[in-house]
């Protein structure tokens, strides 16, 4: 019988459940405290008095809870390389987690923890976010042991099952890739944190019109007239103004929320294996094993193709729907440049590298016409003659705004069709995938074929007249896929993937 | 296909022969349909009777488009019924299924993470059941084949056990091929 030593956290692992139970209660909380809130807004006279005793109310509950969450809190690691977890306060909970199970061990160091030297050891499952087990307060040295151990053991299992050897040899050298902050701020204009920010504010959108309209737009749009006159219409530039100053707070935070998440970035690889370390509020250590990674995703939007920079993301097994909740362990590199990028694919995807590497370089193969002119039928023609039509009948728009309408869509639908594409390598008996995708920015999808989860082919009636076939591919990280392509090229497409996925002895997770 | 790799002759996926679905499969799925068609149809003709205002203005249009939708979608049925099957490869499980959008999709045994049979109350009447096949990275289950006989169901699962208890005893991993019956009451 395997020997289980139960042990407690650090008592400091308080700070830790007081500021995470309240982080979810305003998160998964608020909303369903609406009801209450408008009736208290109402209804309540003594709105101060009431006020302060149903903060001091949810503070003393939140600290009750988090005591008894802590003394109940226990884990222990058995003989047989599990990580067992007791946990809960109403509805208590055993969690058991296998070694083998675990996808990566990082370790996050939160700000109040730094000055007692303490992290987060964080044992992140394979796809289940319910799954994974928050060891908070430990000691460094306690979460790299654990993290060793781990990974020790996945490693000799990993080697007893599959004879094929890593193609990474020990004792590589130590690759690092650094990003200035002045890089990753480039990261908040380039992603869509900005609109992330704004729809954090929708629910307050009406009240934040309401105030704007009332304290600001009015007194600008008597600025503007006693400034400009009655040259242009003072109320518009007023509303643009204030358009232009909500757009510039967006960018703000977003480019604060890149800095907060990404802050003195330092990823690191070495023996096949990626570690991370960033963060300003929370130094969160990510390690990924490029054997556990799925897909590799190089994109570049409309931004990042005017700064010239390229983020590539490394997706690991979801399961699809906490798929969202996973991104965090994604392994990102915000902002690299073709050299960053280049030398980041040296270490992952050798055989990519060739000649200072360029995507466009590569003989990629497109899809057929067919898609071409259904997209312009479906998506550019038929919106376009309804915008026409609907516009000559009601007597608002000219009809010439069809047309108009017309050239800008198929503009779209002409980019969208170009940038599909495919190409496939072989390198040392390893089969590669890369999808290409996009309209205005384009994205590469990288992965090993074998890595597959099921394949499924899709045709119309009107596609099989023209031997047309579209394909998707699943796979543990998302899907993809490549519509209208010759039915044979299809056909081989999924046979050979199912072979690879077959065939293929080593672990595909 | 490859820059740099001639193709050998592949098992071809084009040449399965799939099963069809149990014989009742056809007739479960329109009672199913018409449990869900006829107490609308009731409703809105009930409406019509008590309300005179609404009845002058919908009355003919429904007439006509009630009958029709039901019979083309009874037609709609027994044509997405035939065009169904199923079939097991040494290694894979295909299914095809779809009218208008015609779809296989083969899902490698060894990806298969955990299976579940569903049986509703009419599916039980039937002596049918649904099979759900969940491999990672999906949204929701990667094949999801109903209108099996019971028996099918279960010598499906068996062979998907089968196959991948090896595999399970090898490395003692995930949750592959964790079985899950539930009855809809």
């Amino acid at each position: 019988m395997n020997k289980q030593h139960w042990q407690r956290v650090s008592p400091w692992a308080l700070v830790y459940f007081v500021l995470h139970f309240a982080y979810r209660f305003v998160k998964d909380g608020i909303f369903n405290l609406l009801p209450i809130a408008v009736v208290f807004v109402t209804q309540v006279q003594n709105k101060l008095f009431w006020g302060q005793i149903a903060a001091a109310v949810a503070v003393v509950a939140l600290l009750v809870y988090s005591i008894a969450y802590y003394i109940n809190f226990r884990f222990c690691i058995t003989d047989d390389h599990d990580i067992m977890l007791n946990k809960g306060v109403f509805k208590k909970e055993r969690l058991t987690l296998s070694f083998l199970r675990v996808q990566n061990v990082n370790i996050a160091e939160p700000f109040y923890f730094k000055p007692l030297g303490l992290v987060n050891c964080i044992f992140d499952a394979a796809g289940s976010v319910s799954q994974e087990v928050v060891l908070p307060g430990v000691t460094t040295h306690y979460a790299e042991s654990m993290r060793e151990q781990v990974l020790t053991y996945k490693e000799v299992e990993d080697k007893e099952l599959t004879s094929s050897s890593s193609q990474y040899v020990q004792n590589d050298p130590l690759l690092s890739l650094m990003l200035s902050n002045k890089e990753v701020a480039k990261f908040g204009l380039m992603s869509n944190m900005a609109i992330l920010a704004l729809a954090a504010l929708a629910p307050f959108m009406n009240v934040i019109f309401d105030y704007l309209e009332d304290a600001v737009i009015k007194r600008l749009e008597v600025f503007y007239e006693q400034e400009v006159g009655t040259l242009v219409n003072a109320a518009a530039l007023a509303v643009f103004s204030i358009l232009f100053l909500v757009i510039l707070v967006a960018v703000l935070l977003s480019v604060i929320m890149s800095l907060i998440r990404f802050y003195n970035y330092e990823l690191y690889f070495k023996e096949g294996k990626f570690k991370r370390i960033a963060g300003l509020l929370e130094r969160h250590q990510l390690s990924v094993s490029l054997e556990k990674v799925q897909s590799i995703v190089i994109k570049q939007n409309l931004i990042a193709r005017l700064l010239n920079r390229y983020t590539i993301q490394c997706f690991q097994a979801t399961s699809g729907l906490a798929a969202g909740a996973k991104s965090k362990q994604s392994l990102v590199m915000p902002v690299l440049n073709i050299a960053q990028v280049n030398q980041t694919l040296l270490w992952v995807y050798p055989w990519l590298n060739r000649d200072n590497f360029d995507f466009k370089a590569l003989n990629f193969k497109g899809v057929e016409k067919a898609l071409l002119y259904k997209n312009t039928v479906f998506y550019a023609l038929l919106p376009s003659l309804i915008i026409g039509v609907g516009g000559y009948i009601s007597d608002v728009l000219h009809p010439l705004h069809g047309v108009v309408g017309f050239c800008f869509l198929s503009v779209f639908v002409y980019l969208s069709y170009v940038r599909y594409g495919y190409y496939f390598y072989q390198h040392n008996g390893r089969y590669y995938g890369i999808f290409r995708s996009g309209m205005l920015g384009v994205q590469y999808r990288v992965f090993e074929l074998y890595k597959a989860q099921s394949a499924r082919s899709i045709s119309t009636f009107l596609m099989r007249n023209s031997d047309l076939k579209s394909l998707s591919i699943q796979l543990a990280s998302g899907s993809v896929s490549l519509p209208y392509l010759k039915s044979h090229i299809a056909n081989d497409i999924i046979d050979f993937t199912l072979l690879q996925a077959e065939s293929e002895q080593r672990r595909w997770m | 296909m490859f820059e740099n790799h001639q193709l050998d002759a592949l098992p071809t996926h084009q040449d399965i022969i799939f099963k069809p679905l149990a014989d009742n499969a056809l007739f479960y799925v329109q009672v199913s349909w018409l449990l869900f068609y006829v107490p609308l149809m009731c409703v809105l003709a009930a409406v019509c009777y008590f309300n005179e205002a609404f009845a002058s203005l919908a009355q003919t249009p429904l007439l006509v488009a009630l009958p029709s939708i039901l019979i083309t979608s009874l037609a709609y049925n027994v044509l997405s019924v035939r065009l169904r099957g199923v079939a097991i490869r040494n290694h894979d499980i295909a299914y095809k299924k779809g009218v208008i959008w015609q779809q296989v999709t083969i899902l490698p045994l060894s990806r298969i993470q955990h299976t579940e049979i569903h049986r509703g109350p009419l599916e039980r009447k039937f002596g049918l059941a649904s099979l759900r096949l969940y491999s990672a990275g999906g949204m929701s289950a990667d094949l999801n084949i109903s209108g099996l006989s019971h028996g099918d169901c279960k010598d499906i699962r068996q062979f998907i056990q089968d196959y991948t208890q090896p595999t399970l005893t090898q490395t003692e991993s995930t949750d592959i091929a964790n079985t899950d019956e539930s009855i809809n009451e």
